[in-house]
């Protein structure tokens, strides 16, 4: 597993840094971005995972968000993950924007063509995380994940189908229940087929009705202003109803005045770390 | 001038340091017996009596010129043991004149030993010491039979012994000149007061005989006057008897003659005549003569009385009455709450065998005979005056007394008894990790000058803490500034001219965190807060009756009280204990909020507010009737609470999951309390005094 490094960049006193691997579970060239924090220089330190949206790389977060300061501060090490697979030269993989390239969501397809590549979810729960663990200064007990929109859905499935696995969990805008929403119908579908019993394996609002209730504190923010919102993409309200149902613990903010982009996220990134900082370095 | 010994002394070189001590031996009269001897037979009894203060005097001025002279008397006085007899006692003396045996003797030893012999080298070099002949010896004497038997040492180990004697006896010299320099200050003191003593004897003794002479020559006067005036009577008085006298003798004479010429007359003349004349005769002899003689030429026994005189005399051994004693002023710090210590002097020439004390409270206005006014007596110039009123003036003024009489009353003094303790208002103490406010009552009616603050860091059980101070706080509360998480007794006192007052009661700080009570005068009038002032609660029972009228102090719409959270900027942190089915409201305001507005309906609150619609929680989160749109789904039983002055933030935390719920940022440019509402009866519980958990330090 040889990491070849893309780029470097001195950051707030640290390294943003991205790499390309052969990746195993999607059988294809990955990149990921890592920011390592001043404080990575003489110690372990915690991770947190970033999952990015739909037709995101790993670019997006690292040169959108801002969130350089407030890692280097709290000494987190970040790694942003690309978004699916590429160039598997799968029929029909770059014909949609919200399908295919670019759209994994975060799940381990078992439907053809998709199923040899499009194995997300474990890259994003099992490989990267030792990928990072064996060549980078973190501490393996201490992890987090957060993300944006579809990567919102992946931090919250991430965190639910995996108890203790991850510290904390926080997401912007995230598409809560996606069985019930277009984006998701269609992602689930083509990756997991007709199925959908199948399908609420990757639902935060099916998961969260499951979790066997390992303390998670759960942050989520969503602009009031978010298409996708009105759209009924994001399907919040059915989250929040069954975590209050389930007592799992959430503070979902409603922004004024926010839309669904990277503004949007740079707004309220600083305490989405802190969020995690008071638990990774607790 | 009395310096004049101690200069010689010092002012000499080295080389005549002997001769100093002798000279100094022969200042104080402290020679060797063998010279007593010869001087003993030239005492006389007279010197004696001189010798007591005479060699000093003229040590004091001509002291090289007069050595011989004093010097004997000196020797004679101590020979008697009558020298130091007046001003040193006998085993000084001794000692003195030991100590001058010593080093003088020890001294010429030395030089005799060691130096010389190290002159001599140029003859033959000696190398080895005999310590039995204690002279250098060469090292080949030393099978000679002189100093066969001899102990010998290396003459340069003989050396540095030798020297280190010389130093020691240097050192030891030099302590004695100290010693002597000290003696001598002693002496010149002593000389002093004898001097005065006895020039207060001659004025004595001037004045009274100046008394008597003057009473001597008033009777003198007086005498000689009543004499004059009685000579002067007598002597009128005889010489009209003589006049008088004279006078009946003239006109016997001319009877007679008359008499005689009738005799010579006709018959019928005769008896006509002698008719006439016979009635002018009884008549004449009729007036009696006074041959009475009216003065006696003796003088009478004159009886002169010099009784008053005697007395006179009688009383110049006596002592006199004493004259008015000098009350000071009060000592700082003397006084205590129920006493004063009252002190005065006398003259030092007066006798005093009691004094009485009398005291009187002064009261301002009316300084009446109503006043209760009270004597005491005591023997010594000080008395400590008791059970007397705290923070009290009183006027003191004494009189001094002997078998002569009592002396004049002196000045009046005014002393002030010290406060009584302050009682600090425990209710009232809050604090936090930096600092605590103590309040406290005056407990004394008049003002005081100031206050003190105590303070005890009990670190540890057992260890005795150190205990600092604050002084001078003038108002009756202070700001203290205190080590974080320790405990500390705090105590105050009342400080007035007179001095401190006993300490208050104790009251106990804890700086873990910040500790506040609810402020009841904020208190709606349908809340009540427990004992503790830490739980307020809104009964069922109560049904409202209105709305009160509208104050500036309590909260009349909003059913809330305020906490009195400590006026210090950093961090504050408290929890609130609250039902999940309860409405409430808990957050901050500025003191002058307005009580007639909701919390969070203006811009001087910032606040949580929680209702419950059944099935829905709604938390609010209030600033300026302004609320984020922010979804909790697990209800809080406990919300912590940061407020952050440094940051300018307040920041809200469900405690039983560590969940940060929202964070204001809020000016804060003044200080705020914390603030409690309750919507719905039922209650609040505060818990403060207690650590920061960890989560809540990122936010």
């Amino acid at each position: 597993m040889a990491l070849k490094q893309i780029s470097s960049n001195k950051c707030f006193g640290g390294l943003q840094k991205v790499f390309e691997h052969d990746s195993v579970e999607l059988n294809c060239k990955m990149k990921f971005a890592i920011y390592l924090p001043p404080k990575a220089e003489t110690e372990k330190c915690p991770a947190l995972y970033w999952l990015s949206g739909l037709s995101c790389t790993e670019q997006n977060f690292i040169t959108k968000s801002g969130y350089h300061q407030a890692a280097s501060e709290h000494g987190l090490v970040v790694i942003a993950a690309d978004t699916s697979p590429r160039g598997c030269n799968i029929k029909g993989e770059d014909e949609n924007w919200d399908f295919g390239t670019g759209a994994g969501f975060y799940v381990d397809a078992t439907e053809n063509p998709w199923r040899t590549n499009y194995r997300m979810y474990s890259y994003v729960t099992e490989e990267l995380p030792q990928l990072i663990n064996a060549n980078f200064p973190v501490d393996p007990q201490r992890m987090s994940i957060s993300g944006h929109s579809m990567g919102g859905h992946g931090a919250l499935i991430c965190a639910l189908k995996n108890p203790g696995k991850y510290k904390s969990v926080s997401a912007f805008a995230p598409i809560c229940n996606p069985v019930l929403c277009p984006w998701g119908k269609k992602a689930f579908s083509g990756y997991l087929g007709t199925d959908q019993s199948k399908w609420k394996a990757y639902d935060a609002t099916y998961l969260v009705k499951a979790y066997p209730g390992s303390q998670l504190d759960i942050l989520i923010d969503q602009g009031k202003d978010d298409n996708f919102l009105s759209d009924g993409q994001l399907l919040p309200e059915n989250f929040i109803a069954a975590c209050t149902e389930k007592k799992i613990p959430v503070v979902f903010r409603l922004q004024e005045g926010y839309d669904h982009s990277y503004y949007f996220i740079a707004t309220f990134i600083t305490d989405h770390i802190r969020h995690h900082a008071k638990y990774l370095n607790a | 001038m009395t310096s004049e010994p101690r200069g010689a002394v010092k002012g000499k070189p080295q080389r005549d340091l002997e001769e100093d001590v002798d000279e100094l031996v022969h200042l104080y009269g402290l020679e060797d017996d063998d010279e007593l001897g010869d001087e003993f037979v030239n005492v006389n009894t007279p010197r004696i009596e001189i010798s007591e203060y005479s060699p000093y005097m003229m040590a004091r001025r001509e002291a090289a010129m007069e050595q011989r002279d004093w010097r004997c008397s000196g020797e004679a006085a101590e020979a008697e043991d009558l020298s130091f007899g007046g001003w040193g006692s006998e085993g000084q003396c001794q000692d003195l004149r030991e100590a001058y045996r010593y080093t003088h003797g020890r001294a010429s030893e030395e030089y005799e030993c060691y130096v010389i012999p190290e002159e001599e080298d140029e003859e033959e070099a000696a190398d080895v010491f005999c310590v039995t002949c204690k002279t250098p010896i060469r090292a080949l004497e030393k099978v000679l039979d002189e100093h066969k038997e001899h102990e010998v040492i290396p003459l340069s180990k003989a050396l540095e012994s030798a020297k280190d004697e010389i130093h020691k006896n240097m050192y030891k010299l030099e302590t004695q000149i100290i010693e002597m320099e000290n003696f001598a200050s002693h002496l010149e003191e002593v000389f002093i007061t004898v001097e005065e003593n006895f020039g207060r004897q001659e004025q004595n003794f001037e004045y009274h005989y100046n008394e008597i002479l003057e009473t001597l020559a008033q009777k003198y006067e007086s005498k000689i006057q009543a004499l004059v005036e009685k000579k002067k009577e007598r002597l009128e008085a005889l010489y009209g008897q003589l006049v008088s006298c004279g006078e009946n003798l003239d006109t016997c004479k001319e009877l007679m003659e008359t008499v005689e010429e009738i005799c010579h007359e006709e018959k019928v003349d005769f008896i006509k005549d002698a008719m006439a004349m016979a009635d002018r005769l009884r008549q004449f002899l009729e007036t009696k003569t006074d041959v009475e003689i009216s003065a006696q030429p003796a003088l009478e026994d004159q009886n002169l009385d010099f009784s008053d005189v005697e007395q006179l005399l009688g009383s110049i051994n006596t002592i006199p009455a004493p004259s008015a004693p000098v009350i000071n002023p009060q000592a700082p710090n003397s006084a205590t709450g129920s006493s004063v210590r009252v002190c005065w002097s006398l003259y030092s020439d007066d006798t005093v065998e009691s004094y009485q004390l009398s005291c009187r409270p002064v009261q301002e206005g009316s300084r009446g005979k109503d006043q209760a006014e009270f004597t005491m007596t005591v023997k010594e110039t000080y008395c400590s005056v008791t059970n007397l009123v705290p923070n009290t003036q009183y006027e003191f003024w004494v009189t001094a007394q002997n078998r002569a009489g009592v002396s004049p009353a002196s000045e009046c003094a005014v002393y002030m008894t010290a406060p009584s303790p302050p009682v600090i208002k425990t209710k009232e103490v809050r604090s936090c990790e930096e600092a605590a406010l103590i309040c406290w009552e005056s407990g004394n009616l008049n003002p005081v000058d100031s206050y003190t603050v105590e303070l005890t860091q009990a670190e540890t059980p057992g260890a005795s803490g150190v205990t600092e101070s604050v002084v001078g706080i003038p108002t009756c509360a202070s700001l203290v500034q205190l080590q974080p998480r320790q405990s500390y007794t705090i105590y105050v006192r009342a400080l007035n001219v007179g001095g401190p007052s006993a300490r208050s009661e104790p009251a106990t700080v804890h700086t873990t965190g910040s500790y506040f009570r609810l402020n009841e005068q904020t208190c709606h009038p349908w809340l009540t807060v427990s004992e503790d002032g830490l739980t307020a609660v809104r009964s069922e029972r109560r049904t409202p009756a209105g709305e009160p009228p509208p104050s500036n102090t309590h909260f009349t719409r909003c059913v809330a009280v305020m906490g009195d959270l400590i006026p210090v900027r950093g961090r504050h942190y408290w929890e609130v204990e609250v039902d999940e089915h309860l409405d409430y409201t808990v957050g901050v305001a500025f003191e002058d909020v307005p009580k007639q507005e909701e919390l969070g309906a203006n811009c001087l609150s910032w606040c949580m507010r929680h209702t419950w619609a059944k099935p829905r929680h709604k938390y609010e989160f209030l600033h300026n009737k302004m609320t984020p749109d922010i979804r909790i789904t697990v209800s809080p039983k406990k919300i912590g609470i940061l407020l952050d002055y440094e940051n300018s933030k307040l920041s809200f935390f469900n405690v039983d999951i560590s969940q940060h719920l929202y964070t204001f940022s809020c000016q804060l440019h003044q200080f705020v309390h914390p603030c409690f509402s309750l919507e719905k009866p039922g209650c609040l519980k505060i818990h403060n005094g207690i650590s920061m958990p960890k989560h809540v330090t990122f936010y």
